[in-house]
């Protein structure tokens, strides 16, 4: 792609060199689209009798190390499978594993995320646990943990954990400011607003008394529910209305206007730890967190947290709350030892010992069997996390259906919308019918 | 690989015997050694050729990474005209590019200019100026960016002994793609160094002369460091311009991985990369990068034909 094209003068070497120079930078653009990047090290290594499966999730090391104590149990038992683990972060692990299936290089056991669920299934890519019966006991999953991976009669994965979103509320701050705890059983969204304005006039704006995130599509998805709609319904379909969307932005929009909730602009891109977090940092009262990670942020809080339901779950037309999880586990379609993956997924959802190992790392163990056994040997925090979460799941709560193929591009769109209206760029009602129009092109284009 | 170990194996034979040679052979010697310095691109040539020519096939398919590409035309190129998040990436990328890349060639020529007037030390402060043009693109630096202009970092602080108040640098939507900028500019290093070379070029005889004239500084940078220096300006700004157009890092990294408050910095092979990684649309995505290999090559052009009018060769 030089742009070699003939000197206006040929004297000239100077000239000629800088156009040639000039031009081999051009060469460089294209390359970036095809370039794929695999997990790195060999293949699978079929050497000797036995058969090597290869695993991959995203965490950190902490996870790592959990998951990997799980595992030994696993392979002492199966000497004649050996396991190899890849993991990383959830960013990259999203883009390598997509480009992994491109290669005809698919893991056999993989962490697949909700919103990528049916992008990989409806394309075949996955395995109809189904037709493993056998191999795998799926009867102690609740049915609210049965129906996450399920698509049209066929199961694609079994959840590494359950879990929740949950409303932390740092106790210090509510006692310094002489500020109630509400009831978070039964509280309000009016309670939220009246207990965030107590704190944040109480400290003069040190400390702001609420932020949870608008755009976080999991928090969305609790207030949907509770207006009595579905934000995908069951044919995969967009079930938000225009106005449920603006009721959602307005709330937060309130509470800042009044100083309830910070500013526009507060919220900056601080990567993602609890360590680091607004709240552990002493400028949030409250926020929302995925309960599996309650350990983490109570740790970090110096364990002043208390964990409470997302207000309204009492007053609104139906209950918000789901039982979600963090991830799936999923068996690549184009595995060569299905039924040893298959195997490895079985000791892992159903073997208490594997959950011992894992601790509560992907959140509560799916089966409630497993569950209730290794309840007592948790530490304090997982405990509260892991009730809170088993009574849920004894509740009935309306079903959740998964993400349609093209939804994981929604959370970019309340991502990107949700700043315009924090700035004031635009009122919560365009940016209520924003949303509802690019979504639902994203899901049926 | 093999061809790096025959051709360094070939070479020090050819040099051994220092037998005289004919002309001939001496020019295949001068050749060989040419080949063998570009040796390194070839081998990288090789792992980006294919990738190449596939994204170019796949530019015109319908290919989710899962399935088969599916021939579909032209019907990715269309969508993109239909497309508000490519438009608005595109914006983004031009007003990024048109900024930045004049702001940063100009603050290079001052300070190489600075640095050209014999002051001691020159190769230290050549290594400092320069070493952010390394770094700048780098995860580390733009990380390091986040914090100095985060809502408690140091330019606010900076900022509040005037009595200006915080800004969201990176999280405001007016603001981020500002603060990006800023970051391009700080990295005039790589062409900087060019124009210190192209400044020791030009003989001082002719600012000798000049000053005898009478010729104020201005003029004689005017009529003599502009014109002679042409050729190097005009290398740096393209050079400026195809990197620019192709910035992704320093979006990616500073909002882990998003376009920014609102899109504000979704650079346009940013959105190429969420597009065929993210929403494994892997055929718009080469698509995209097509597109933005023909949006460079015609600004390129422009500016090659624009040379003819201010680009001096006459040395």
């Amino acid at each position: 792609m030089t742009t070699e094209r003939p000197p206006a003068s040929n004297s000239e070497l100077n000239r000629r060199n800088l156009f040639k120079l000039s031009g081999l930078g051009l060469a460089a653009v294209p390359g970036l689209a095809a370039c794929g990047r695999g997990f790195g090290g060999g293949g699978d290594d079929e050497s000797g009798d036995g058969v090597t499966l290869n695993m991959v999730w995203w965490g950190d090391a902490t996870r790592a190390e959990k998951t990997q104590a799980a595992l030994d149990v696993f392979l002492e038992a199966n000497p004649d499978i050996t396991i190899k683990v890849e993991y990383q972060d959830s960013g990259p692990y999203q883009d390598k594993l997509a480009t992994r299936f491109a290669a005809n290089d698919a893991p056999d056991l993989m962490a697949m995320r909700m919103d990528s669920l049916r992008e990989y299934a409806d394309r075949g890519a996955l395995l109809d646990l189904n037709e493993y019966a056998d191999d795998i006991d799926l009867s102690g999953l609740s049915e609210n943990a049965a129906n996450l991976a399920e698509v049209d009669g066929s199961v694609f994965g079994v959840p590494a954990g359950l879990n929740a979103v949950g409303f932390v509320i740092r106790k210090d701050f509510a006692e310094q400011y002489g500020v109630a705890v509400p009831d978070g059983n039964t509280w309000s969204w009016d309670d939220l607003a009246a207990f965030a304005q107590a704190i944040s006039d109480a400290s003069g704006q040190e400390v702001y008394g609420t932020g949870y995130d608008v755009q976080t599509l999991q928090n969305l998805v609790v207030w949907v529910r509770q207006q009595g709609e579905d934000l995908f319904t069951e044919d995969g379909k967009l079930g938000v209305t225009a106005a449920t969307m603006e009721a959602w932005f307005n709330l937060a929009d309130g509470m800042r206007r009044s100083g309830a909730y910070p500013p526009a602009g507060f919220f900056e891109e601080i990567g993602g730890g609890a360590d680091q977090s607004y709240i552990a940092q002493g400028k949030l009262a409250s926020q929302i967190i995925p309960t599996n990670n309650f350990l983490g942020y109570n740790e970090a809080c110096g364990g002043t947290l208390a964990l409470l339901r997302i207000p309204g779950e009492t007053q609104a037309v139906r209950r918000g709350q789901s039982v979600d999880c963090p991830h799936l586990w999923s068996v690549a379609a184009a595995s060569k030892h299905p039924k040893e993956a298959v195997k490895l997924l079985d000791f892992l959802t159903n073997d208490p010992e594997a959950s011992l190992a894992t601790g509560t790392t992907r959140g509560v163990p799916a089966s409630s069997a497993v569950a209730e056994e290794i309840k007592d040997s948790l530490e304090p925090d997982d405990l509260t996390a892991t009730e809170y979460l088993m009574g849920l799941q004894g509740e009935d709560l309306p079903r959740s259906y998964t993400y349609p193929p093209g939804g994981s591009a929604i959370a970019d769109f309340l991502d990107v919308i949700a700043v315009e209206v924090e700035f004031g760029r635009q009122s919560p009602a365009d940016g209520a019918a924003q949303f509802i129009a690019e979504a639902t092109a994203a899901i049926e284009g | 690989m093999t061809t790096t170990s025959t051709e360094t194996a070939v070479m020090p034979g050819a040099v051994a015997p220092p037998a005289p040679q004919t002309k001939r052979r001496r020019g295949v010697r001068k050749d060989r050694a040419g080949y063998l310095f570009l040796l390194p691109w070839f081998i990288g040539m090789l792992f980006t050729i294919v990738p190449f020519f596939a994204s170019l096939y796949l530019a015109f398919t319908d290919y989710n990474l899962l399935n088969a590409p599916k021939w579909i035309g032209l019907e990715n190129f269309a969508d993109m005209f239909s497309d508000p998040v490519l438009l608005k990436s595109l914006k983004v990328t031009f007003v990024y590019t048109f900024v930045s890349v004049p702001l940063s060639l100009a603050a290079a020529l001052g300070v190489a200019m600075i640095l050209n007037r014999g002051i001691r030390g020159l190769p230290w402060y050549r290594a400092v100026f320069y070493l952010p043009s390394l770094l700048g693109a780098s995860v580390a630096v733009v990380l390091l960016w986040r914090y100095v202009f985060g809502f408690d970092g140091i330019v606010n602080a900076f900022l509040g002994w005037f009595g200006i108040d915080a800004i969201s640098w990176t999280s405001d939507p007016d603001y981020a793609l500002t603060t990006l900028i800023i970051l391009h500019i700080w990295t005039f290093g790589s062409p900087m160094v060019i124009f210190l070379a192209g400044l020791r070029q030009i003989p001082v005889m002719y600012y000798e002369a000049a000053a005898v004239d009478g010729a104020s500084k201005w003029r004689r940078f005017r009529s003599i460091t502009l014109p002679l220096l042409s050729p190097i300006i005009f290398f740096n700004l393209i050079q400026s311009l195809i990197a620019s157009f192709q910035t992704f890092t320093q979006g990616f990294v500073m909002n882990n991985g998003g376009g920014g408050p609102a899109n504000s910095t979704l650079f346009y092979n940013l959105y190429l990369y969420q597009q065929g990684f993210g929403q494994f649309n892997m055929g718009y995505a080469s698509a995209m990068a097509w597109t933005l290999l023909v949006i460079i090559a015609v600004f390129t052009a422009i500016t090659f034909f624009t040379a003819k009018y201010w680009v001096n060769y006459d040395s």
